[in-house]
């Protein structure tokens, strides 16, 4: 059968249009092939403005490639980096990453073990935003060392330099955790795709019937495969949740076993991770407005989607609010000398634009959010969360290049400006996200069909006086 | 002379199927002679089967162990044999000791649980095997062993049960 018409299992009749979808997804009367089109066909659309995109994120790649090989050929020089501003925009924009590779985590795993069914649809899009995110994070320890050929030093191995990782490094925690939870994100979103690639395998020929074929392994759907997939699915949920909580506070922890003033704290590890959960799940909610959009799956990201989304995000806002004034007034009553210079500094001097940027844009969101026809409008949605990651991305810089800028030596403090070279390499991950994702959603069907089936397995209407509600059979 | 029957039967309902399999399993078919393939993952007991017993849990646990064991190594064992003092700490100290070692058991945690299903599953398998793509489309597949002498009896158990598309298995490279 032609890839560009998915059909009901190569050889039943069934319209060629994707059918209008008006009712609750989990209660409506669909045909199970019915949903297999409805996100299969989108797939196979790649029109003009698709080629264009791909074309636009790709020259952004590759001018941040030349960038990068213009900071490997003249060295770390290139960059604004300087004394005392050692961390800059690289590592800025690391902790973003990793912080957007949070969501992924927090939406399929716990959700998974609260039995949230409203998960169903995006688990999907967000396990996949979490190891792009983290594939972009992993590439700035690497632009960061400068001399990127000497990476394989950090690799634990009997060599002839009688060198050895040092283990008590933060640095070192980093690199094993974040490719620890790479690894496991990785998995975790394969495992749960190996049924959605046989159910495209028996959907299509050509090179996507190759792909699909082998990305299955073999997957019929017995009784067996299935029992086992769940409880590897179990176990994958409740392993992943501690990796990711230890990985952000383990980024934090970079920052705050230093005695740097600012960051010497130790409510850091908390901090980020409710700033990481903020960030990835506002970005998880922007990406899926405009995947939406873009694959007209509206049918399977509903406004109750949105709903619950924005209010996890809701939540996730408040408490950031609280870990940042539960921080700052620490600090402010210490009223130590360089931590009060830091302070006035961000408050009332040259970062105070920074600053007020980076709190109206975490809080007035908050404020939002509280609406309902905010949470379930995706264009305020999608402008709400986009301003959570415009502040989540200053509070970031502020952390990293605006505390660097004063320290315990006075004689010795700098700021910084960053140079075209950082500029391109920053716009490069960007870029390279957005275009991941993009052939990513054209490739792998992006809502998991399997996980939609098994929910409305358990849905039904029950009257209750005037009212047919739906209810949810418990079935695990 | 090989005296028994492979058959495929496809149902649209899973209330047939069970009630297919149930009186299948009173013509003396074993449970172990019957394969149900479907393209949704139906609860535990549904369809009046029996599971199988796991041994992923158990290669997970293994993992675990050899995650904390390499760790424990990495952490405790090789900073005595390149000997590295920084900032007044012994060369081992718990704090990192301990973040590396919990590193590493939950790496291994998830790549053996990764490879124990995978195991577990027999897979990758892309070699021929009984299956209907109908069953991606929402349809219930019954694979089934039996004696020949029994074809008569078991044909009707699934056609008084709804099921259709009755007849021998292809087996398809999956």
């Amino acid at each position: 059968m032609s890839e560009a018409s998915p059909n009901q299992p190569k050889h039943a009749n069934h319209p060629d249009q994707m059918p209008e979808f008006e009712e609750r997804l989990l209660l409506a009367e669909r045909k199970d092939w019915e949903i297999n089109e409805a996100v299969l066909q989108p797939m196979f659309k790649t029109g003009r403005g698709f080629w264009i995109l791909v074309a636009i994120l790709g020259a952004i790649v590759l001018w941040g490639l030349y960038a990068w090989g213009y900071l490997i050929y003249w060295g770390m020089g290139t960059s604004g980096k300087n004394r005392p501003v050692y961390w800059a925009l690289f590592i800025t924009t690391f902790v973003f990453w990793v912080g957007i590779s949070h969501a992924g985590t927090m939406i399929s795993a716990v959700l998974r073990l609260l039995k949230a069914d409203w998960r169903r649809p995006i688990t999907r899009g967000a396990e996949a935003m979490t190891a792009f995110a983290l594939l972009m994070a992993g590439l700035y320890p690497l632009i960061h060392l400068g001399r990127v050929w000497k990476f394989y030093w950090m690799i634990p191995y009997p060599n002839n330099r009688f060198m050895w990782p040092n283990f008590q490094s933060p640095l070192m925690w980093d690199l094993v955790a974040i490719f620890t939870y790479l690894i496991g994100s990785s998995l975790y979103l394969y495992l749960a795709l190996i049924p959605d690639m046989a159910m495209a395998r028996d959907y299509t020929d050509g090179w996507r019937f190759k792909l699909y074929r082998v990305l299955a392994l073999g997957w019929r759907g017995t009784e067996a495969e299935w029992h086992k997939l769940h409880r590897a699915l179990g176990i994958f949920s409740v392993a992943i949740i501690p990796i990711f909580l230890s990985v952000h506070s383990i980024v934090s922890w970079d920052f705050a076993v230093t005695v740097q003033p600012r960051w010497h704290s130790t409510i850091f590890a908390p901090y980020f991770v409710i700033g990481a959960v903020y960030s990835g799940l506002s970005a998880l909610a922007s990406i899926l407005i405009i995947v939406r959009r873009s694959m007209r799956l509206q049918e399977f990201l509903r406004s109750e989607h949105f709903d619950s989304l924005g209010k996890l995000v809701l939540v996730a806002g408040m408490a950031w609010v609280y870990f940042w004034f539960a921080g700052f007034i620490v600090e402010w009553y210490g009223n130590e000398p360089i931590v009060r210079e830091l302070i006035h500094e961000e408050v009332s001097g040259r970062l105070a634009p920074f600053f007020y940027l980076q709190m109206s844009a975490n809080v007035i969101p908050i404020i939002l959010l509280v609406f309902k026809r905010i949470r379930t409008t995706p264009v305020l949605l999608l402008g709400t969360t986009l301003l959570v990651n415009v502040g989540m991305f200053t509070e970031r810089a502020l952390i990293v290049i605006g505390s660097l800028q004063r320290n315990d030596l006075p004689f010795n403090w700098g700021s910084y400006r960053p140079t075209w070279v950082e500029i391109s390499i920053v716009a490069m991950t960007f870029a390279g996200f957005a275009l991941l994702y993009t052939l990513f959603s054209r490739i792998i069907p992006f809502v998991p069909v399997w996980e939609i089936k098994e929910g409305r397995l358990r849905y039904t209407l029950r009257r209750i006086g005037r009212l047919l509600v739906p209810t949810a059979a418990e079935m695990e | 002379m090989d005296n028994t029957n492979t058959l495929i039967a496809l149902f649209h309902e899973s209330t047939d199927t069970a009630e297919a399999i149930d009186e299948l399993h009173t013509l003396g078919i074993e449970d172990e002679k019957m394969v149900v393939i479907t393209g949704v993952p139906y609860p535990k007991g549904a369809l009046g089967r029996q599971l199988e017993w796991l041994t992923l849990p158990y290669i997970v646990l293994a993992g675990a162990v050899a995650g904390f064991l390499f760790g424990l190594f990495l952490a405790v064992i090789t900073p005595h044999l390149y000997r590295l003092d920084i900032g007044g700490h012994p060369p081992v100290g718990f704090p990192p000791a301990a973040i590396i070692i919990f590193v590493f058991t939950m790496m291994a945690t998830i790549v053996s649980t990764f490879l124990g299903v995978l195991w577990e599953m027999n897979f990758p398998r892309f070699g021929p095997a009984p299956y209907h793509r109908l069953v991606t489309a929402g349809h219930l597949a019954v694979l089934l062993e039996y004696p020949i002498t029994l074809d008569s009896q078991v044909r009707q158990v699934l056609e008084s049960h709804k099921a259709h598309h009755i007849g021998e298995p292809e087996r398809m490279a999956l």
